[in-house]
């Protein structure tokens, strides 16, 4: 059964129509990747799944449960986890902090949980009091990941983790998803770095205008004219 | 003739004329005479109240200082040295007006909470020194024996003749707000409160708008507080007192914060209520706090605003469009030699973060500019330096030979630049004419002109909206609130926007993103005829379909630099490009 | 001296409680609470309500006081702010200067217009702190104030719910995002802002007493002791508090402490009156906010990253 389904989802931001007629599903443990360019949908579709935007049409489920009606905090708490574009740290408090507040799990679970996120982003143990707003872009969106991570999720949203970071900063930052996908944790990322994406995911789906115009296994996808077209120009 | 009843608004504004205008012959005992003094005194406050806090958007806290002022001004001249109305009055709308001109300067740039502060500490200190004055003031007692109303001689005798003596001054009052505000000027609050990102888009000097607007507070609240003492016959610091201000404050929130009929509701409502609520005792002034927490939450327009929304929901009018204009009213251009526009060495950082770093380009006139780059790679925020939105660290902008890199937003749009937005800055409550109209108010804004005011300058400025809007083909939408338009339609009307300012340089913000491709193959059209009339044209998006046909010359973003200029079949096979658009290949 | 130090930094303690209680409500929902003042005036209200009923010291109300006031608090959020949250932050201005006509009003119909005195927190009495008498009040005023700011310290930085009610002011959508219930939190807010304002409105109504239109007079020192110490900073607005309090009280004491003054300057008796200090102080402000907006403490609240 699929972890996440979406069927026929139509989304707008007041007359702006962000999504038309998606449907997508994400497995349990799978990686998969939204491709297109800015203003494609990306965003708009992961931010429905975490009902940031209240879609007009069709159905999201999780975990073989509706998801309307359902708020975002209790979203999160079923298993959805999120590192939204930009980050969106708290710059206000530590790293530790940042990474505490995202449990709601008992204290030695969340001390356990920690301690899994640092064994992933071992540079955020030697941040662990610094404030938010002091970490560099990178570690930034490493606390960003690892903060969701936090919530315990089967599901994770990654919204445009390359934004801002320089190519070797990108990779690190990928090879750490890559590790997360490994343990079990299904992955929909969102990123206009194709190559960057199809490197990480096993499936990806291309959006154009709010649209689906192509989806399939990232090998074929490599190929495939459309996506250079999608981005380029014919 | 009166427009108010060419425009057919209105029964029940005639209604409420002729109900003010019976009132004091049915409730005619002194005391009522004397309640309904107070109501048309508070009107005229509360109309004044209206420019700042309604048209100018700011919550300024001195309107009950200002009129507490005009009370003193009036109250010691006529007490100390017999000084009548006709001189009186002058001075005090004189006194609130410096007062207004002082605190200007400091107050009026700050931020809504900051402004808020600053304008309660004025009032607080206005307050202390009428209280501890008390050889000039008579102190927190005050002082008896103010005189009358006299004027041409005669003392104008309490009861209706000083009723009606107010309420004529009431109708000239509003009718001076509602001659001010109908036009131009009108459309350039509206931008001004809703927009400020899209009012200096269009030329709008905020800063001094909002200037006009305080001294035109002050000035009613002078008159306001001249009548009030001439009404009270004696002068304390009670008219300094906070409650005034919350009263205004109410009033203008129960009655609507922009519409005249609005404040003269509102002034008459809670000056009578505690009248009617007498059964309610020493709870009334509970029931008044209460009235005015349900207002804010149930109504947040006002009664007058309610009832037009309530009015346009079910009796919706059908507005005729405004006919065409015989043809342009553009000049011949003059012009120094050269390239258009020129961006040297640009930079800019937030927060240690470089957004530009060496940005250099130059654009030639008649050119269509394509600006690419990866979501934020510095693309919008080369527009913000140009159009002076953000100030550049180092480096300089060059428009026509005259170096803009220092000048304000406002300024800039006025030499000829204008711009649209990514994220569309429009007036949601504004039709398409009136948010394409404000824009000649910004463009022919030279202080307070006469025609910004005239109903003949708006009329003429919505004849070359409509005819922008038809050359967009949203012709017929022009009457419909921007809010409800689609987003395409929007772009359209923003353009339109941005030509009304009949600019030498046009700067797109990612024209095309959330557009589906006829729209886009739409806009391509559009842009294309622009370009062919001599507009020249800065284009940035993320969209390479769409900009690769469109553009003459292109240039690249990425992280802040530029990595490559050129033709687009150059940009194209750029591999710098290529890498940061797709990403390099990783080693599989 | 010591003993006008003392008062200074009693008053400007309860200043600080206030002032903490209108930096929260400002940090976690951007509005400003015109009424912050009135609950102060609540405060002190329910602490006389209170010993109306339970002869006891101060001191052992106040738990009471602070109960009380965050169920006001709750009921207060419920129509100062949530019907209006997603309306411009001036609706909640507005909103909240209408209950403060409430809370004004209905103090004046049910304890009447004339200024009341809450019992003091022990007994009142002075002390004898090597050779000088002190008031015993001020200090066990100081006392209080400080282990409830202490208090407030410990919550946001030590516990988890501080930790979601510091995620939910600073980024309101992303808390939601990891799970936390923000309505919950803003409501809870409201209650602890009240609470720090009632307990300030106790400590105050022994010394000065309480009567139904205080709140206007401390709203005021309240958002100056925050424009003082930059917009949304807590430890910014304690010292804003204490600089006013400083200011007001020795201000009008400096011909006693500099008697040379008096032979410079003439008139005295008005250039350092209470009046003048007030006037000074708003005088102060209007030019910390020309010069300097972001307060004096520098470091306004962090940007969004």
């Amino acid at each position: 059964m699929a972890l996440l389904k979406i069927r026929q989802l139509t989304a707008r931001y007041g007359q702006i129509t962000a999504l038309e007629d998606i449907s997508l599903e994400v497995h349990a443990g799978e990686a998969v990747a939204l491709l297109g360019a800015n203003g494609a949908g990306k965003s708009s579709l992961l931010n429905s799944i975490m009902g940031f935007v209240r879609p007009v049409a069709g159905a999201i489920e999780f975990d073989g449960q509706p998801l309307v009606g359902v708020s975002i905090a209790d979203r999160c708490r079923r298993g959805i986890g999120y590192a939204p574009e930009g980050r969106r740290i708290f710059p206000g408090m530590t790293v530790k902090e940042n990474l505490e507040v995202a449990s709601r799990a008992a204290r030695a679970v969340t001390a356990a949980l920690m301690e899994e996120v640092f064994g992933i982003f071992p540079i955020l143990r030697t941040k662990e009091h610094s404030l938010g707003w002091q970490l560099s872009g990178g570690q930034q969106q490493m606390l960003a990941i690892g903060r969701a991570l936090m919530t315990g999720p089967r599901l994770f949203l990654l919204d445009e983790p390359s934004l801002g970071l320089s190519p070797i900063l990108t990779t690190e930052v990928l090879d750490r998803v890559r590790a997360i996908i490994a343990r079990g944790t299904a992955v929909l990322l969102a990123e206009q770095n194709v190559a960057r994406a199809l490197a990480v995911a096993n499936r990806a789906y291309v959006l154009q205008t709010g649209r689906i115009v192509e989806a399939g296994a990232t090998g074929a996808l490599r190929e495939n004219p459309r996506i250079r077209e999608a981005f380029l120009g014919g | 003739m009166m427009p108010v009843l060419r425009t057919g608004l209105n029964a029940p504004l005639l209604a409420g004329v002729a109900l003010l205008v019976a009132w004091p012959f049915v409730f005619g005992s002194s005391y009522d005479l004397r309640v309904f003094t107070l109501a048309g005194i508070f009107a005229i406050l509360v109309l004044g109240y209206q420019f700042i806090f309604g048209h100018a958007g700011a919550l300024a806290l001195t309107q009950g200082t200002f009129f507490g002022l005009g009370a003193y001004v009036t109250g010691l001249l006529g007490i100390n040295l017999g000084w009548g109305f006709g001189l009186t009055l002058p001075l005090s709308v004189l006194g609130p007006l410096l007062l207004a001109l002082l605190v200007a300067v400091p107050v009026l740039r700050l931020e809504a909470h900051y402004f808020a502060l600053a304008t309660l500490g004025i009032s607080q200190v206005m307050l202390l020194i009428a209280i501890s004055w008390e050889s000039l003031t008579g102190g927190a007692n005050g002082l008896p024996g103010v005189p009358g109303v006299i004027i041409f001689g005669e003392a104008l005798p309490r009861g209706l003749p000083l009723a009606a003596f107010v309420w004529a001054l009431v109708a000239l009052a509003a009718f001076a707000s509602w001659q001010i505000t109908r036009g131009l000027l009108g459309r350039a609050f509206t931008v001004m409160r809703e927009n400020e990102i899209a009012a200096v888009s269009i030329g709008i000097d905020i800063w001094r708008l909002r200037l006009v607007a305080f001294l035109l507070s002050a000035g009613y609240a002078g008159v306001a507080g001249a009548l009030y003492v001439h009404t009270v016959r004696v002068i304390s610091p009670d008219v300094l007192e906070f409650h005034v201000m919350v009263a205004v404050i109410t009033m203008a929130v129960v009655g609507g914060r922009t519409r005249v009929a609005g404040a003269i509701l509102g002034a008459f409502l809670l000056v009578h209520l505690p009248e009617w609520f007498r059964f309610l005792g020493q709870f009334y002034l509970i029931a008044y706090g209460a009235i005015l927490l349900g207002m804010i939450i149930a109504a947040p327009y006002g009664l007058i605003g309610a009832a037009e929304r309530f009015r346009a929901q079910w009796f919706p009018e059908p507005i005729p469009l405004p006919p065409l204009p015989a043809a342009s009213t553009r000049g011949a251009e003059t012009l120094p030699s050269g390239p258009l526009l020129e961006v040297k060495s640009l930079a800019i950082a937030f927060g240690g973060v470089h957004a530009l770093e060496e940005v250099s380009l130059s654009i030639e006139r008649g050119e269509i500019f394509g600006l690419i780059g990866p979501n934020g790679s510095g693309k919008t925020t080369l527009i913000n330096c140009i159009t002076g939105i953000y100030a550049p660290a180092s480096g300089g902008i060059v428009f026509g030979g005259r170096d803009i890199t220092r000048l304000a937003p406002f300024e800039i749009a006025r030499l000829g630049v204008a711009r649209t937005f990514q994220n569309i800055n429009l007036v949601d409550d504004m039709t398409a004419l009136d948010n394409v109209a404000a824009a000649y108010a910004g463009r022919r804004w030279a202080g307070i002109s006469p025609e910004l005011m005239r109903a003949r300058g708006l009329d003429l400025a919505r004849q070359q909206a409509m005819r922008l809007l038809e050359q967009l083909d949203v012709g017929p939408l022009a009457m419909q609130p921007c809010g409800g338009l689609a987003y395409g339609l929007k772009r359209r009307v923003e353009i339109a926007r941005a030509l009304a300012l009949e600019p030498r340089l046009l700067l797109l913000d990612e024209p095309a993103a959330g557009l589906n491709q006829t729209e886009q193959a739409d806009l391509a059209v559009r842009l294309r005829k622009l370009s062919e009339r001599g507009l020249t044209l800065l284009v940035i998006e993320h969209n390479m379909p769409f900009l690769m046909p469109l553009a003459t010359r292109m240039a690249c973003l990425d992280y802040g630099r530029m990595i490559a200029a050129g033709s687009p079949g150059q940009i194209r096979a750029d591999s710098r490009v290529i890498e940061a658009y797709l990403g390099a290949p990783e080693v599989a | 001296m010591l003993q006008a130090l003392i008062n200074a930094l009693a008053l400007g303690s309860a200043y600080a409680l206030l002032a903490l209680g209108f930096v929260l409500i400002v940090n976690a929902t951007r509005a400003v609470n015109f009424a912050q003042g009135d609950m102060v005036m609540a405060g002190g209200y329910v602490a006389v309500a209170l010993a109306a009923v339970l002869p006891v010291p101060g001191v052992a109300l106040l738990p009471g006081v602070i109960v009380l006031m965050i169920v006001l608090g709750l009921v207060f959020s419920l129509f100062a702010y949530f019907p209006l949250k997603s309306r411009p932050p001036v609706s909640v201005f507005i909103s909240t200067i209408a209950l403060g006509i409430i809370f004004q009003n209905t103090a004046n119909v049910v304890f009447g217009g004339a200024p009341r005195g809450a019992p003091p927190l022990f007994s009142g009495g002075l002390l004898t702190v090597g050779g000088v008498s002190l008031s015993e009040q001020s200090a066990a005023v100081i006392v209080v104030a400080a282990l409830l700011i202490a208090g407030q310290w410990w919550l946001f930085a030590r516990t988890a719910l501080g930790r979601q009610l510091r995620a939910t002011a600073q980024d309101r959508q992303m808390a939601e995002a990891i799970g936390v219930r923000v309505n919950g939190m803003i409501a809870f807010t409201f209650g602890l802002a009240a609470a720090l304002a009632g307990a300030a409105g106790l400590l105050l109504a022994n010394t000065f007493f309480v009567s139904p239109t205080d709140g206007t007079n401390y709203i005021i020192k309240a958002y100056i002791a925050v424009t003082i110490g930059g917009w949304g900073s807590l430890p910014g607005a304690v010292a804003g508090a204490l600089l006013i309090a400083l200011f007001e009280v020795l201000y009008p004491l400096l011909p006693t402490l500099l008697p040379l003054l008096d032979r410079w300057i003439p008139a005295t008796d008005t250039l350092f009156s209470q009046t003048m200090a007030t006037i000074l102080l708003y005088i102060a402000v209007l030019l910390i906010l020309f010069f300097r907006p972001q307060g004096l403490f520098g470091e306004v609240v962090q940007r969004r990253a």
